[in-house]
């Protein structure tokens, strides 16, 4: 299924931010490699230009850099996501 | 909270005694160990008390931080079209919310998913009322607790095998939450420890005897 490698990249990204958000305390995840998992997500081309996916990747992006908290950053990839999902009825 | 001791070779033969003696669900109860040897477990197993969390619900004095968050969950499942109480779990550190209701499947998701997502569109609307690192769990039907019961037990059978054969064991992909209940699980266990290997979303804790103090 084409959109599948997106949703899956995108819930990796999630898990990383998430394992920070959460804490279990056996890694210790730095923003840089947040970012990267986000940026892979970035890099597939299922996620369109000028999509709400790859706007909401764009942000969740930004917030990294900005330093928000990692909920912030959870919930913005959660809504990319959920673009993907609205983009591809069939899912 | 009324509560039973239960004794059994293995921890599940331990909580189901208590279980019967209590005539409650593994559903309904808290389950802490007490002790555990290669004879025998022994657990102390809670009824969870469903009527004083509602005490909170109405309005009772206490965390004006634990309302906020209640308040604005009650906010968000309303404009969800949700229909769903939502409580503040007593005695618990970080705060805790529970929601309960009919038909809930669909707010806790595939894997916990959508519960996961609420919790973090939770803390983002409660955050600027919360003190530096302080957190809200957001739980539905006791979901998450039970998957905390449900790792922790995984991770004692998974020491007493470990303790039996001297061979490490690596566990299924879990979330965060749940390495973390393994790991806080096992701290205290002078002979088995436990690590975490591989990338999310596929990490997986690995269970083995603990390494001796160099020297």
């Amino acid at each position: 299924m084409p959109g599948r490698a997106a949703a899956e990249r995108i819930r990796k990204a999630i898990a990383v931010v998430n394992e920070v958000a959460d804490g279990a305390g056996d890694e210790e995840i730095t923003p840089t490699e947040i970012a990267e998992a986000i940026r892979d997500c970035l890099e597939l081309k299922e996620i369109e230009q000028g999509s709400n996916a790859r706007k909401y990747l764009g942000e969740a992006l930004d917030a990294v850099s900005d330093g928000m908290p990692a909920d912030f950053v959870a919930m913005t990839l959660y809504a990319a996501l959920g673009a993907l999902g609205e983009s591809r009825p069939e899912l | 909270m009324s509560s039973a001791e239960g004794r059994g070779r293995t921890l599940d033969e331990a909580v189901d005694a208590a279980l019967i003696e209590l005539g409650e669900s593994r559903r309904n109860v808290d389950v802490r160990v007490i002790s555990e040897g290669p004879e025998e477990t022994v657990v102390e197993v809670s009824v969870i008390d469903h009527t004083a969390a509602p005490a909170v619900a109405a309005g009772a004095p206490g965390n004006g931080k634990a309302d906020v968050a209640r308040s604005l969950v009650e906010g968000l499942l309303k404009l969800m079209g949700v229909r769903a109480q939502v409580t503040v779990r007593t005695g618990t550190d970080p705060i805790t919310l529970d929601i309960s209701g009919r038909d809930l499947g669909a707010l806790i998701g595939w894997r916990g998913e959508t519960l996961r997502a609420l919790q973090s569109v939770t803390n983002v609307m409660v955050g600027k009322h919360l003190d530096e690192g302080e957190r809200v769990i957001v739980d539905v039907e006791r979901y998450r607790q039970r998957r905390e019961h449900t790792v922790r037990e995984i991770a004692l059978r998974a020491a007493r095998q470990v303790k039996m054969t001297g061979d490490a064991i690596t566990l299924d992909a879990m979330q965060a939450f749940e390495r973390r209940a393994i790991h806080l699980a096992l701290q205290d266990d002078p002979d088995v420890g436990s690590s975490s290997i591989g990338e999310e979303p596929d990490r997986r804790v690995v269970v083995g005897p603990r390494k001796p103090a160099n020297g």
